[in-house]
Order: C-alpha cells, then structure tokens, then sequence
C-alpha cells in the first residue's frame, strides 16, 4: 500500500527499527559484505558464513560463522556444491542462532563455487524456517569462468528460486560491462559488490526509513519476484540545480538499466527517491513524470521517498526491478541437484504468514489527518507460488497532489569541481563510505570523509 | 584491598575499547593491575552511534579488564572525545570581600565560577575549566594565592566544552552497564598525563592522539594547557581512502594499511608492488607500494597540516620547546615522526604511556594512552581533593591540567 503525506513538514517519527540480517555465504559474499560495511550500514546485523577460515577472519562483519569443519577444516569448499552443502549441514545448528529474531534476511552470495553455491540453499532454508522473509542476492559468474562454474550456479539459483522469497540475480557478464574493458577481474568483481550493496542498502532503507510515503513489504516482494528474471538496478545521484532530472538520467545509464530500455517491458519498478530537507515536492514530480515516460501503461511503480539531513544538497534515484526470463537464462538452468535435503521440507507453507510490517504498521490505518490513503493494498503478504505468472496490474502512479508550498529558490549554478570528481569515480556512486552514519567532518569548507586524494584530485595509480 | 583504592579508566574508541585497572599505593605510586580491550562497534568518529551494540562491547571490556585485573569494577573515569568539543580561555575575576583580606578556597571557587560566565552555546555543557595562572592584585604568575593578602583575584582558565546530549550519551552507556561514573575527562587531556611529563609540559610540547575515528589535540606551555579540540579525522579516514583507491573492502584496506602501509613517500623501489591475496581462486591484484604511500601520506599530511592550522590561529604554537607528540593507533604507522616534524616544523616522537609506575611492556602500547591517562588524571584529582564528599560537591569544577 502506498500512503502520500500532504506535506514535507511531517516530523520523523521514531520509528521502530524492523530487525533485518544481512548474511554473505562463500568468498564473494564476503567481500560483498564487506563492501556494504564500507558503505555504511547500521540499520541491519551482519554475518558473514564461509567455510574458508581466513576469509572469515579478514571479514570485518560482526557476526561470523564457520561452516563444516570437520567436513573442510576451514579451507574452502574446493569449488565443489556437495562439499559446501554438506558443510553447511553439518553447521546447521550453528547457523540457526546465527538467523534467529529476524524479520528479514537478505543473503548475498556469489554462484559458482562451492560454498556459495552449496551452503546458500541451505542458509535460506534455515532463513525460512525462522519465519524470516528472505531475499537473496548472488551472482552467476563471468563466461570465462568455465561451464562447470556457470551449470553449478544455475542449478544452486534454480534452487534458490524456490526457497527465497525472491532472488535479486547479477549476472558477472554484465558487470563486467561497467568497467573499462582492461580493468580486469578485481574490478568487475568490486563493481558487483557496489551494486550488491547499492542496492542491498537502498532497499534497507526503503524499509527502516521513515520515509513519507511507505511501500509496504509486499509491495517490495512484488517487484523483486520474478524466477530466473534478470535484475534491473539503477542509481544516481545529483547536486546540479535540474538535480531531480540528471539523478533520474543517472540511474537510467546504469549498464544494469539497458540504457532504460527494458525498464518498459517491466511489470513493477520500485523507485526511491532520498534527499535532503531541500528536496521539494515539484522534483519529486519532475522525477515521476519523467520515469512514467520510461515505462508501459502497464507497469506498476511501487514509490518511496524519504528525507535524509546527511543527504545535503544531493538527491539520490534508486531504481529496482525484474525482469521475467524469456528464453536465455530460463532455459539453461540446469535439472536440479537431486536434493538430498534432510533437514529442510518443502518450504512453500511457512511462506504465508509472514508478517514484516512493525507492528502496529507505522503509517497504516492510523486516523492521522495529514496522510491520504490511496488505493487498497493489493492481496495482503500472500506469497503466490514462484511458478505463478506475473500478474499484469493497472498503472499505478501515486503521483503527490498540487504542491503546497512556495516553489524552491533556484540555488547557484555548482558545476566546477563535480567534473573531475565524476572522472575518477567513474561507475561508483559518491557514497560517504563509512562514514554515513555519522556527521560529515567539515573543516574549512571541505568535507573530510571524502578522500583527499579525491579531493586534491591526484590520480593515484 | 579496599575498593576505593582502586582507579579504572574507560576509552570508548572508535575502534577498540580499552579499560584499565590501577591500584594506588600508600607511597602515592599508582600501579596498573590489567588492562581489558575488546573491539569497538557502534562507534563513529569518537561517538556512540549505535548505542546497544557500543554497549555490549563496553561490557565485553570490563569483564575482561576483570579477569585480567582479578578485581570487581564498580565505577570509572571515562573518556570523551567527538568534533562537537571546543574550548577557548577565558580570565574569571573576583573581589575578595570587604570583611577578610585573605584569599581563601572560596574565593578559588568563585574566580573559577567567574571564569564560566561566558556564553556558550545553550545545548553545550562544561568539561573542564583547568587553570592557567592566577593574578593577585594585577600580580602575574601565581601558582598558589591561598593564604596570600590581596583585594583582587583573578585566574586564567582553559576551558573546555562540548555538547551535552553526546557526553551523556557516554555516561549513560556506562550507567547501563550498570556502573558508576566517576568523572568523565576529554580524553587527549587524559592521554597527555601519561603521554607528557611535567618537566615537557613546562618546556611547551602538542600531544596528538590519533585514533580511528578522531585526532585529539591538547598543547601545553608553561606547564598550562593553552590549547585542546579534537578533529573528526582519524586512522578510519586512512583506510577509507585507501578502500575506495584501491577498491579493496575495508577490512583488506586496514590491513594493507597495517602491515605494509607507509607515510613516507621517495622509499620504494622503482615499480615496487605488493601482491594482495585473493581468495577468489583468480590472481592476485597487485598493487604499487608507492601509491599506497601515497594515499596515507596525502591523508596524514592534511590531518597535520589542518590542525597546524587552526593552532596557528593563536600564538602558543611558537613557544613549543619539547615539540609534537604522537600517541592513539596511528602513531604506529611507519614514518609518521618524520611527516609529523616536517608538517609542524619541530621534533617529532611517537610515543605511549611512560610516567607511571608498574608499566609493563605489554601496555606500552599508543592505543592505550587515554585509557591509562585516565587513571593518572584520576590519581591526581583524588590526591588533591582527599576527602569524597567534597569531590562530589565540587563535581567538575576541579582543575587539574
Ligand atoms: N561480487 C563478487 N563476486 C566474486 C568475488 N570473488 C569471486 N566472485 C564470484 O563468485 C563465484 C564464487 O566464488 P567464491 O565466492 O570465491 O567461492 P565460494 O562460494 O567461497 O566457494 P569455495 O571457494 O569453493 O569454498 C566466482 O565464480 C565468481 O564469479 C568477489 O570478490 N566479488
Ligand atoms: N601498527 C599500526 N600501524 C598503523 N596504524 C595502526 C597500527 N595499529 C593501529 N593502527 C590504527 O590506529 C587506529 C586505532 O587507534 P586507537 O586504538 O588509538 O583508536 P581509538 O582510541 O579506538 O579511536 P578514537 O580515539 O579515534 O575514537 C586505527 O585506525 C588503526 O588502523
Ligand atoms: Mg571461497
Ligand atoms: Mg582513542
């Protein structure tokens, strides 16, 4: 259900903090992991599983457990599902305190190894079974990776599939589309985790957020749902004077976009819209207009915004979607492992009953006078069965009212040294790294947390 | 042992916290009976951000300080730190009355008073108003004027301030625990007892202590402080630079940082590189030594140079004699004596706690100043003030320095 407050005015509630995990499996979940500390995360528990001990020792995530060690003795998997399947069976009550008392849980792993690959299954199993909703993020790896890498992956996703609730997929191919073509493996590789975390925090704060128009969690579920479907993940952010339309153009470059392109074939999008206090209703319009322009009549956006004092000047666009598989990622997906599964049944019945929403729902049928409602939610937290075709909904824009108050001063053209920060940073969002939680150190005019050599513009390397 | 021998000093750091457990001696000494550490999480540039998870991790350390110390821990002296802290100095006056031409400890307390009548802002609250020099009758430089005959009393304090809602924010972490606070002190004040002795605090010398998340200040002349603050810029800003130059996670950052990193640049080899592991079953990246050098040392030569800066917005700078010393984590970064006397323009030392008894080699470690300056600072405000309730009464107003 989508709620519009009236006005930008309403005070930030305390809201209660919905308790959310976030978990990497395997080597690359790790490094995701670490890369979503980097980028500041304190709305939600990390935990880092792997049954490579040092990986698991370098990790900088709070919560660490290590799987199989009578099964790998702390080295990897080898690259082998089975070995990791079995370790992480044989961690299962290890792994379960690990999960409990969360709402959500979002796992991120890499595909195509062997913990990754054989463990996740079972995390997310474990992850359902302590009635959590769970989302999972992994990545199927480079071409070049090899076929038995890419088979094992597509069978673990096919896995999956069936037992999150949804699978957010980023295919390595694609990221490697996003760095200069010799920048090599470490950088597609950062460049996935970026985006893995990008979008693992965007969606955290979609949630944690109080946000002035909230997007419920089956909303949520509804755009990330899709099998096999490939994920469509924009993010831009802008200061310029036109910053609603340059953030928008920004998120829609993302290689992840298709250039916008496949936006139109989706049935639901979820867009976030975060700035500062200066953010006016007339940019969120802009920004609306704008995106409704990208898409079919059919499609459904799913919208939220929030203010956020550290945003400043900027105003960040995250947009999220799937696509259905048509014929290329569906088709190859391997038969399923003959799944041993002893200690997991069939997931599908826990799945109707989850409840995420904080309860009593923050913004929901409460009588406050300065919220309109706008259309019934769709069919409460009903979770269809993943094979159930995407239903094709209604358009349904939630466009704000009439603007209420007096249109923005237009602020000074700030054009000058945004150049040549953009050149270095090239693909990577200016985030504020691990300093986002807490208040920018300003000295002389100069915000401290960005690099220095950023800032004194010194190409390093 | 009676427990109210007993002094134990809490840093909240950004990145560890450290507790320690001394034991005053009848002869006057103190001696450290253990120190207790645990990883910090929650904390952000020197501030409790996230309160629960600081917390547990506070908690952590104290059991540890426990068994290592073999004592229950009741109450503490605990540390602040944060960019929200300031200071300036400020000359409080006062009339010694018409009945009496003695000044008394009254009139010490009331110059003091005096002292704070300046505006700061209204959700600020005092640390510390430490003294500078007392004046009796327009006379300079009087160390002691209790007893003296004068109509007159005047008195130059460094005061130091910060925002109240952040400071509680710390005393209530460590009432939840739950455990007493005894005092909480600004911690390069703390890390300055152990870190300076007295006979460099008269000669004039700059303590800097870098930690993870911040880089606290204090300068001394004449045996006074005359300058304190804290910059919101440490050892994390470090290894974020180097994360996001390299694209390396954090965690490989810190410890490239840690075991290869330099700020010194001009060392490394022509085309020197340092291989990093990878676990992801590919090659390796390699990196060159001298652009990781680089990152570090642009980072540190800023922190430097910015805080030589706002230094330089008042004379003391120029009658440092001892010079700058470097104390916190960073100050184990390799080359960092050299950059710093480069930047400041005088001698520069790294250096941890040293003028205090019992010092083992195993606390002789920069990380630790703050914490076993605390107790330092502690022993020397008991000393002054022997009797408990009176100390109570005083509460903050005290002024050691
Ligand atoms: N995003 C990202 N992906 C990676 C990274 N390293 C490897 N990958 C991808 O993830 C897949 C799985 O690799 P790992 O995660 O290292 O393997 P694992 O799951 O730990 O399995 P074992 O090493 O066999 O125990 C690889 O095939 C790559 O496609 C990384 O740093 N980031
Ligand atoms: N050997 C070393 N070489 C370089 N840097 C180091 C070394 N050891 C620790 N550090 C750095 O020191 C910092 C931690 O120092 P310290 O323990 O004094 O900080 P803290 O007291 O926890 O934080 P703060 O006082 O800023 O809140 C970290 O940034 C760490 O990387
Ligand atoms: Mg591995
Ligand atoms: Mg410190």
């Amino acid at each position: 259900m989508i709620q519009l407050s009236k006005n930008y005015t309403l005070p930030e509630r305390e809201e209660e903090i919905i308790p959310i995990k976030i978990v990497g499996v395997g080597g690359a979940g790790a490094n995701a992991l670490d890369r979503i500390v980097l980028d500041g995360m304190e709305k939600a528990d990390l935990i880092a599983i792997n049954t490579d001990v040092q990986s698991l020792a370098s990790s900088v995530a709070a919560h660490k457990v290590q799987l199989g060690r009578a099964v790998t003795r702390g080295l990897g998997a080898g690259g082998d599902p089975e070995v990791g399947q079995q370790a992480a069976l044989e961690s299962a009550e290890e792994i379960r305190p690990a999960l409990a008392n969360a709402r959500m849980i979002f796992i991120c792993t890499g595909l195509g190894g062997g913990t990754g690959s054989g463990a996740a299954p079972v995390v997310a199993q474990i992850a359902r079974e302590a009635g959590s909703l769970v989302i999972v993020f992994a990545t199927l790896p480079f071409s070049f990776e090899g076929k038995r890498r890419t088979a094992q992956a597509h069978a673990a996703l096919g896995r999956l599939n069936q037992i999150a609730h949804a699978v957010i997929c980023f295919e390595n191919d694609r990221m490697g589309d996003m760095v200069a073509p010799k920048a090599g493996i470490h950088q597609a590789f950062a460049m996935a985790d970026v985006t893995i975390s990008q979008s693992a925090r965007s969606i955290v704060n979609l949630i944690q957020r109080p946000g002035l128009i909230r997007i419920g969690f089956d909303d949520l579920l509804t755009a990330l749902r899709s099998e096999n479907g490939r994920c469509l993940f924009g993010f831009g952010e802008s200061d310029s004077d036109n910053r609603a339309h340059d953030a928008l153009r920004q998120a829609l470059k993302n290689p992840l976009m298709d250039k916008g392109r496949m936006l139109a074939d989706a049935a639901h999008v979820l867009v976030q819209v975060t700035g500062g206090p200066s953010m006016t209703l007339s940019e969120v319009e802009i920004l609306m207009q704008e995106l409704n322009r990208q898409v079919n009549e059919h499609t459904q956006i799913l919208f939220g915004t929030a203010v956020d004092g550290r945003m400043g000047n900027r105003l960040a666009v995250t947009i999220i979607s799937s696509l259905r598989a048509e014929i290329d990622v569906a088709s190859d997906v391997a038969a399923p492992l003959p799944v041993p599964a002893p200690i997991w049944e069939q997931p599908q019945e826990a799945a109707a009953k989850i409840d995420i929403l904080p309860q009593p729902p923050v913004l929901a049928p409460a009588p406050a006078p300065d919220l309109i409602p706008f259309e019934p939610p769709p069919p409460a937290a009903e979770l269809p069965p993943p094979i159930a075709p995407v239903e094709k909904s209604r358009s349904r824009v939630i466009m704000p009212r009439k603007k209420s108050e007096p249109e923005e001063e237009p602020k000074p053209a700030r054009q000058k040294f945004g150049q040549a920060k953009q050149e270095v940073l090239q693909f990577e969002p200016v985030t504020r790294g691990r300093f986002e939680k807490s208040e920018p150190t300003i000295i002389e005019g100069q915000d401290l947390d960005v690099p220095t050599f950023l800032r004194k513009n010194i190409r390093v390397k | 042992m009676a427990s109210n021998d007993l002094v134990v000093g809490l840093e909240i750091g950004t990145s560890k916290i450290c507790v320690v457990v001394g034991e005053g001696r009848p002869d006057g000494t103190l001696r450290i009976l253990g120190v207790g550490q645990a990883p910090s999480r929650g904390v952000r540039k020197g501030e409790i951000v996230d309160f629960e998870t600081a917390m547990k991790c506070v908690h952590e350390a104290v059991v540890d300080a426990e068994q290592k110390s073999d004592v229950m821990i009741r109450s503490i002296y605990v540390s602040v730190a944060g960019g929200h802290i300031q200071s300036f100095n400020n000359r409080g006056c006062v009339m010694v009355p018409e009945d009496r031409d003695e000044i008394d400890e009254q009139d010490i307390e009331d110059v003091k008073v005096s002292a704070r009548e300046v505006s700061i802002p209204a959700s600020n609250a005092f640390l510390h108003s430490i003294i500078q020099h007392y004046h009796v009758d327009g006379q300079d430089g009087v160390l002691n004027p209790v007893g003296m005959l004068g109509e007159k009393l005047e008195a130059d304090f460094h005061i130091i301030h910060g925002v109240r809602n952040r400071i509680q924010n710390t005393i209530r972490c460590v009432k939840e625990l739950p455990l007493e606070v005894e005092d909480v002190v600004f911690s390069a004040l703390a890390s300055a007892q152990v870190v300076l002795t007295q006979h460099q605090k008269n000669l004039g010398a700059l303590v800097v202590d870098m930690g993870g998340g911040t880089t606290d200040y204090i300068l001394y002349v004449d045996g006074a402080v005359k300058q304190s603050g804290v910059l919101g810029i440490g050892g994390d800003h470090v290894t974020n630079d180097i994360s996001m130059a390299l694209r390396i996670p954090m965690a490989r950052a810190e410890k490239l940082k840690l075991e290869e990193g330099s700020c010194v640049l001009g060392n490394c080899l022509p085309g020197e590189t340092i291989l990093l592991k990878d676990d992801s079953g590919f090659a390796g990246k390699e990196i060159e030594r001298e652009t990781l050098n680089t990152i570090i040392n642009l980072r540190v030569r800023e922190i430097f140079e910015l805080l030589k800066r706002k230094l330089e917005a008042e004379p003391f700078i120029n009658y440092i004699g001892a010079g700058v010393f470097i104390t916190g984590g960073c100050s184990l970064l390799d080359g960092i004596e050299h950059l710093a006397g480069e930047s400041f323009e005088m001698p520069a030392h790294a250096a941890h706690a040293q003028t205090i008894a019992g010092l083992t080699s195993a606390f002789e470690n920069p990380q630790f100043s703050t914490a076993i300056g605390l107790i330092k600072y502690a022993q020397a405000v008991q000393a002054e003030r022997p009797a408990r309730g009176f100390r109570r009464l005083i509460g903050k107003f005290f002024s050691y320095g």
